[in-house]
Parts: C-alpha cells; structure tokens; sequence
C-alpha cells in the first residue's frame, strides 16, 4: 500500500515536470503533408508571428493521408491531400468542414478550384485550394537525340532500364491514356485491366518506380534514370541546382493536373492556430512562399500577383486559365478508388 | 504449493506474462479479428466471412509474391551458410591466438551495431550505375562502359540481405563449433580417419543445429524484410511485407492485410517448428 502511494506520487511529480516544460508556445500544429510545404522560409515568420509551433510529417504519395489518419491517434491538425484522395477523408468523417468566413481572403481563390467537388460535399467546404500543378514528365535531353513527345517513350524498348514511373495510383492513368483511354477517372473494369497489363509489359523497362521527390533527383543524379514522369517544376528545380538539366514536356497523351487543399482533421484541439495557418497559406506569404519552394502554381492569382515578378507569375501559368483547363484535373475517384488503388498494387506485385 | 509461495510466483511471472498478453496475445487477436472483416468504402466494416483469405488464395498477385518472398529468403540463407560455415570454422579451429579470434569474429558482428537502414543504403551506393563496382571494373579495363546489371534487382536483394543477416548465421555456427570437445576430433584421428572423414562424420553433424538456428534465424529475418525490395530491389521486387505495407497504407485494406499478415505468421512458425523439430533430431548424434 505503502509503496503504491509513493509511486503515485513520483508519477505525479514526474508529469508535472513534464507538463511545466512544454508549452513555451501558444499553440501547435501538426502537419502531415507533402515535402515543401512547410517550408522554413515561410513557416518561421509564421510561427513568430503567431506563437504557434509547427512540426511537419511527411507523405511520399497521395495514398499516405487517409492510412495515416485511420490509424488514429489525434496526433495531425492538418492535412494537405491531392484533389483526388478527398472522398474517402470526407466520407469517413475524418476531416471537418471548414468556416470559409473566417477565411479572410477566399474569394481570390480561382472559382474553379473553390468550387470543386473534390472539397464541397453536402453544401459543405472541407479544404482550403494551396497549390497546383501538372504531372509533367521529364527526360535528360543529353540522352536523346530526337525529343520524347509522347507516352510511347516510356514503352520504348530502346529506353530499357532507364525508364521511371511514380510509384502512385497515377501510373493507371498514364497507362489508360498510353492506350488511348482519355476518361482516365471514369475507367471501366476492362480499361482499368488494360492499363494493368501495359503497366506489366513496361515493368522489364522500367529501373524503378519512384515514391519521393529525393529518390527520383537520385536516381536522375546517379545516372540510372533518363525519363519519368515529375512533379512538374520541383524535381526538375532540384536537379538544376545539382547541375543536371533535365527538360520537362507535357507529352500528346496530356498530363495531369493536380490540386493540394489543406484540411482540418475532425476534432483537431488547434483549431485556432490552423485556421490562423490556413489565412496565411493563401496570403502571399504561403502562396509565393511554396511557389518559391516547390516551383508549383498558386491558387490565389491575386496574392501571386503581388508577390511574384511577371517571368514566375507567366512560367507558373498564373495568367493562363487557358492552361489549367487543358489538363485533366485530378478527380474525385470515389468508391472507385480502391479498385484504382488495386490495379497498382497488383502491377507491383506480378 | 502453499498460498505464499503461490503469490510469489506469480508475482515473479507476471510482468512477463503481462507483457505476452499485452503486446503479443492482443495484437494478434485484433488481427485475427480483422481478417475476417470487409473492405467498403471509405474504409472497411465488421463482419465475419472468409473473402480475404479466398481472394489470397484466387488472386494470382498474393501466390506470387509469396513464392517470390521464399525464394529470396532461402537464397539468402544459403549463401549466408556457404558464406559463414568456413568462417566460423577457420575461427574455431585455424586463428590460435584469442585476440585474433575475437577481433575476427567483431569484424561479422559489430555491423549489428549500424543501422540496417544505412548499411542496407551502403550497397546502393556500391553497385549503382555510377557506383564502386562499376566504376572499379571500369579502370580495372574488365567493363567498358558502367553496367546496370547491379543494382535494381533479386541478385541485389539477396547480396544486401545476406550482408545485414551474416552475423545471425555467424553466431551461432561458431558457438556450435567452439562447443565441439578437441577429444572428438582427435580420438577420430587416432582411429585414422582422414580430415575430411572426420569432418563429416565428427565436426559436422555436431554442428548442424548451429547451422540450423542460423538457417531460420536468417531465413526468417529476411522472409519479413522489406527494406532491401524498397532501397535495392526492382520494380519486380516486392515481397510479402511490402504487399502488407501497401494493404494497411496505400490500398486501405487493413482486412486483406492481417489475413496477409497472418498466412505469413503462420508460415514463420511453420518454419521454426519445423526446424526445432530437425535441431532436436541432430542434437548430439554422430553415425
């Protein structure tokens, strides 16, 4: 009895020695998102600004978010997932809808991406639009003789061994368009099989499928790769200031466009601080702060505009609507996700 | 037994016994339990059916990388043992000065202390395109231009496995050699049996459950990998654990996946029964 009282009360006394240390900041966030995206650069001043400390984890595909989140733990206040991973967060009731009137400067927000189904459901916003992009490709042009134009050099026999393919769901929907299937979201159960069998046939070809923005720029620095696709304007960026020049193309087939909103997961204890995260994510502060970082395109053209000299705001694509509409935008895949997800997963396997 | 000393075992067995339960007995229930649910969008529901263990068995991709996975394994374990026997025996029998032998036997072990993670990380950097091996075949004049026959395949699989998993086949052939009585050898001599005579019938067969605790050791260790497919392996290189991985992130089949984790489990104790049951036979005997 005796001895159980003295633990108590070391045990007590220890969680007050802890409980005195924490807190030097007025609040936290946790972060589980994509590399760039809690940039110092930016991400100090804000947490200077505001007293909330900020730690990041984070993800190497668009597939990593809901896993983490079903685990459970409490342990993320924000979550930054790609326009087409969306649905199963919402619908599993993992994120909460956000109050967009305490987003200062939403209505700068391109409509388009505002309105997207891949945040609205039920009349409800669950994200705030950050950054987007296309899923370029790109190749070492002192490889080629004649420029790639098309997917058709990621099945080029030629190109054995030196050939590279995100290791994502994604490769379904270069494989569909690679077999001339452009509905790349609306595939049937027989395209979808398609595109798992070229993806097969590329396997002898391909050196390895990448899954962080660091593998790809090594295996582009260690010379294994010449072509893959990217994360148009990062990867390439990366690889410029290791001296490689790699040359980005959207092939014939077209590319993919892809849109990050960030979102708070349900029953986060730092509502303040996120929402306090979100304004800043839109400002110029946040927006030029991952166009600098990441090289991707903004979803606040106004606050772009202020922020970045007219060569980034034209190379971004900023002033060209025109662009963004010519790629097939992410969409929502719905409860056809899984079977997206398993194709993949059984490319990897055979 | 009186009541006091009852107490006191149990006392004595129960943090063990707390700590089986806690995180061996539960997690494994829960995985169980799991395996027979089913995956519906967003995630996955209770029920109790037995479609997971039947879409292993159908699909195709499940068979494969399981026979995929024990062949990697039990490469790796073989060459380990061609590997570690000669040394272990060149320790025990060759190196007369301790210090020698003990600062021998360090170099296998003391890579335990490094990270996997970093020594799995080395071999990239050997066997790349524009690695150590290419780039010394290449002023050695044997390649003309860097190969990339090295990297991003089974052959680097099982090299880096069988470097990260040497010292678990090490260990315990060399503490079975070093158990075997001198008398033996020499009374085997006496008898004018030759070296290679008495090797096998003395040495090796008193050696053999090291051998075979090594062998599951390793083959084990390596059959749950799933580091060196991720670091050095092929895009045909996937194993078993990467395809759990995958179910429990990626695909958000955790029901698939315990039953995944399960078949292999049970796989895994499979093995080590069976080679219990192979030590015990061997434990001792000479012909």
């Amino acid at each position: 009895m005796k001895r159980t009282a003295k633990l108590t009360a070391g045990v007590s006394a220890t969680a007050m020695i802890l409980a005195s240390v924490a807190p030097a900041f007025a609040g936290e966030l946790n972060l589980l998102t994509w590399e760039g995206y809690a940039d110092d650069s930016f991400v100090k001043p804000f947490e200077e600004a505001t007293g909330c400390k900020v730690s990041a984890t984070y993800v190497g595909s668009s597939d990593d978010f809901a896993p983490k989140l079903a685990a459970g733990g409490g342990v993320f206040d924000l979550i930054s997932p790609p326009s087409d991973s969306t649905a199963p967060l919402i619908a599993a009731g993992f994120v909460e809808p956000i109050d967009t009137s305490r987003i200062d400067r939403w209505n700068e927000i391109y409509d388009q991406f505002r309105s997207g189904e891949s945040i609205n459901v039920d009349g409800k916003v669950y994200g705030v639009p950050y950054a987007w992009g296309a899923i370029a490709f790109m190749y070492r042009p002192d490889k080629f003789d004649t420029p790639p134009t098309s997917l058709a050099a990621l099945w080029d026999p030629a190109l054995e061994g030196r050939i590279s393919l995100w290791d994502d769901k994604s490769a379904i929907y270069v494989a569909a368009r690679h077999n001339g299937n452009m509905n790349i979201y609306n595939l049937t159960d027989e395209q979808i099989a398609a595109a798992q069998t070229s993806l097969v046939d590329q396997k002898p070809l391909v050196r390895k499928y990448w899954s962080t923005a660091g593998e790809l720029v090594d295996l582009y620095k260690s010379g294994e790769v010449w072509i893959s696709n990217t994360w148009a304007g990062y990867q390439s960026a990366l690889l410029a200031d290791e001296g490689i020049e790699v040359v980005e193309f959207i092939p014939e087939e077209n590319a993919e466009g892809w849109m990050d909103s960030f979102m708070m997961v349900a029953g986060t204890p730092n509502a303040e601080c996120a929402y306090q995260f979100l304004n800043m994510a839109i400002s110029e502060q946040g927006q030029c702060g991952v166009a600098n970082v990441n090289g991707y395109s903004v979803t606040n053209p106004v606050a772009a505009r202020n922020c970045m000299s007219e060569e980034q705001f034209t190379a971004l694509h900023q002033d060209d609507p025109e662009y963004l509409n010519s790629l097939l935008l992410w969409e929502n895949l719905g409860d056809r996700l899984q079977t997206y997800t398993n194709a993949w997963n059984a490319v990897k396997s055979q | 037994m009186t009541l006091g000393t009852r107490i006191r075992t149990g006392l004595v067995l129960s943090p063990p016994l707390l700590w089986t339960i806690v995180f061996m007995f539960v997690p494994y229930t829960i995985l169980l339990v799991y395996s027979f649910w089913r995956a519906q969008f967003p995630l996955f529901v209770p029920d109790f059916q037995l479609g997971n263990y039947r879409t292993l068995i159908t699909d195709p991709q499940y068979l494969n990388v399981l026979l995929r996975t024990l062949k990697i394994a039990g490469l790796v374990s073989i060459s380990a043992v061609i590997l570690a026997y000669p040394y272990a025996y060149f320790l025990v029998f060759k190196v007369r000065r301790p210090g020698v032998r003990l600062a021998l036997y360090m170099a296998v072990v003391a890579p335990l202390w490094v990270s996997y993670l970093l020594r799995a990380y080395t071999w990239k950097t050997i066997l790349g395109t524009q690695g150590i091996l290419n780039s010394f075949l290449i002023s050695t004049g044997v390649l003309d231009e860097p190969s990339s026959v090295f990297l991003y395949n089974h052959t680097a699989m099982v090299l880096t496995l069988t470097y990260v998993f040497i010292p678990f086949m090490v260990m315990p052939i060399y503490a079975a050699l070093e158990k075997i009585p001198p008398s033996l050898i020499e009374a085997s001599r006496d008898l004018g049996e030759g070296a290679f005579a008495t090797f096998r019938k003395v040495t090796l067969p008193l050696s053999l459950t090291g051998v075979i605790a090594g062998f599951t050791m390793t083959f084990c260790l390596s059959f749950g990998d799933f580091i060196a497919p991720f670091l050095v392996g092929g895009p045909d290189g996937a194993m078993v654990a990467n395809v759990i991985a995958s179910q429990f992130g990626a695909a958000l089949n955790w029901p698939l996946g315990s039953a995944l984790a399960l078949v292999m489990l049970v796989l895994v104790l499979g093995i080590i029964s069976v080679s219990d049951r192979f030590e015990r036979l061997g434990h001792g005997r000479l012909e």
